[in-house]
């Protein structure tokens, strides 16, 4: 008996100082995470639309990012759009919800700064505010428009979808005509040598360029992809210059091409490009409903 | 096994030698497999074992005495687990491109034998600093191991070594997929046994 108390005793101590040491740990490194995860991200959407360090963006670039919020009350279930507005000279937040055919519903003003909408938590306490505490709601998505001036340049959409093992994270950059400008792999579990192939330049740079028809109707095809279409796929971060008309060539003639698989990996290319293709129609879909009752409704949007 | 008397020069080519974790203990095989697939990985994966495996010995070693013997695993693997938890935490926050690489193969730690095994063995006898030079023989050992494996897949299944272009062709993309990963530790182990053998007939030769 006095052995098991002591076992237990040493055993319920030893669990605690772990705690103790991992609860201390994260505290302290939980900001840095965070702010490097956004840091990260922000880069991760430059690059998508082409600006870098030797190449950056002009002074009239800004990036607003709305948030979709699914609203329950009962079995009746809304759309909640939390959109930057422009009051004045500011920018607030409206909250604006739909029915699930895209009607308009109704719209509320919301207490937030874009500092922190970007805060999971400050939107939640916003969204409690003007809400009934009847209605329950989750986070949906969200996506960042990208302008110049106050023309809109480019959708940015994280996504997630199954890969081989487990959710492959991208971020996908398509223009107001949803023609895909860049696809870039965020997180994967992909077997290395095989499926992590997903993230090299020559595949999927594949996706640049197609149209919004084409990706709805894109295959995979399993045949080895043809030398020069793989250079130009490449050739925007090999040393190598290729002569520009060479590139423009072969753009011409792989654009209408489906996605090569890649050797050794047929089911993570495939599920790469089926997912490419939902996130794609889904988005198209929304947007188009958002789209027409912010013309509607006169919303002041800032993009 | 009674406390050693090796030092720490001995301990450290012990591990990399004598008793290395993959040619001669055998022990972690999964990770041998499976991940050693590129040089790179090995490298990756060997610092991250090198440092959980040099941070768990330490602890162990200091606490063994307070250690019940019933519920010696159950806290070793308490450790290992709270030590892979806060480098896994360290890394993300503090070196965000290198945990980029690295972050999946931390995580995989937990559940290695050769950790386990090397706390059972040796640290849980020895005292802090022997624990310490034992574990970084082990580490370095292992990534050595990992390295070497890494090594020949990587060349015969891809055609590069380190990402770089060797070859220019694909000889056999077998040697990447999990099943050869078995072939090339078979082999590599045969290979070590022979090259011992040898050495040591020479030696009584002489």
């Amino acid at each position: 008996m006095k052995e098991i108390i002591r076992i237990t005793f040493g055993l319920t101590l030893s669990c605690l100082v772990a705690g103790l040491l991992m609860g201390s740990v994260f505290i302290i490194t939980d900001e840095a995470k965070k702010q490097n995860e956004q840091i990260n991200e922000h880069r991760t959407m430059m690059a998508l639309l082409g600006y870098d360090k030797q190449n950056p963006a002009p002074s009239d670039f800004n990036m607003h990012t709305f948030y979709r919020y699914i609203i329950q009350e009962g079995d009746v279930k809304t759309l909640g759009y939390l959109l930057p507005v422009g009051r004045g000279e500011e920018v607030g937040y409206d909250l604006v919800i739909l029915d699930l055919e895209g009607q308009f519903v109704r719209k509320e003003k919301v207490g937030l700064t874009p500092e922190a909408a970007a805060e999971a938590s400050e939107r939640k306490a916003a969204l409690r505010e003007v809400l009934p505490p009847s209605k329950s709601f989750t986070y949906a998505d969200s996506t960042t428009v990208a302008c110049l001036g106050d023309k809109r340049m480019a959708y940015l959409i994280p996504g997630e979808f199954p890969g081989f093992k487990t959710f492959i994270e991208v971020m996908m950059a398509v223009d107001p005509s949803f023609e895909v400008i860049g696809l870039e792999i965020m997180e994967h579990e992909e077997d290395p040598g095989l499926g992590a192939e997903i993230e090299q330049d020559y595949f999927k740079n594949q996706f640049d360029g197609k149209s919004f028809d084409q990706v709805k109707g894109l295959k995979v095809i399993k045949e080895p992809m043809p030398e020069a279409y793989r250079e130009y796929l490449e050739s925007e971060t090999s040393e190598e210059t290729i002569p520009k008309e060479a590139v423009d060539m072969v753009r011409r003639q792989y654009q209408d091409e489906d996605i090569y698989a890649l050797t050794g990996a047929t089911i993570s290319s495939q599920a790469v490009t089926a997912g490419v293709k939902n996130m794609m129609k889904k988005f198209a879909y929304r947007v188009e409903i958002l789209n027409d009752v912010i013309s509607h409704q006169d919303i002041p949007v800032v993009f | 096994m009674p406390a050693t008397t090796k030092n720490s020069f001995q301990l450290v080519s012990n591990g990399i030698l004598n008793e290395n974790p993959i040619f001669r203990l055998a022990l972690s095989m999964c990770p041998a497999v499976g991940i050693s697939t590129t040089v790179m990985n090995g490298v990756l994966l060997g610092i991250a074992v090198l440092f959980v495996q040099v941070f768990s010995s330490c602890t162990i070693a200091a606490i063994k005495n307070y250690i019940h013997p019933r519920i010696r695993i159950p806290t070793y693997t308490l450790t290992i687990a709270t030590w892979v938890t806060v480098i896994d935490l360290v890394l993300a926050a503090y070196m965000p491109t290198a945990y980029k690489e690295m972050g999946i193969f931390v995580k995989l730690i937990v559940a290695f034998a050769i950790i386990t095994m090397r706390l059972e063995t040796f640290a849980c006898k020895n005292s802090v600093q022997a624990s310490f030079w034992d574990g970084i023989g082990m580490g370095f050992g292992f990534m050595f191991g990992m390295m070497a494996l890494g090594l020949v897949r990587e060349l015969l299944g891809m055609g590069t070594i380190l990402g770089y272009d060797v070859l220019g062709f694909r000889p056999l993309l077998f040697f990447v997929l999990p099943a050869a990963g078995f072939f090339c530790v078979g082999l590599m182990m045969g290979l070590f046994n022979y090259i011992e053998l040898t050495y040591n007939r020479k030696k009584k030769g002489t």
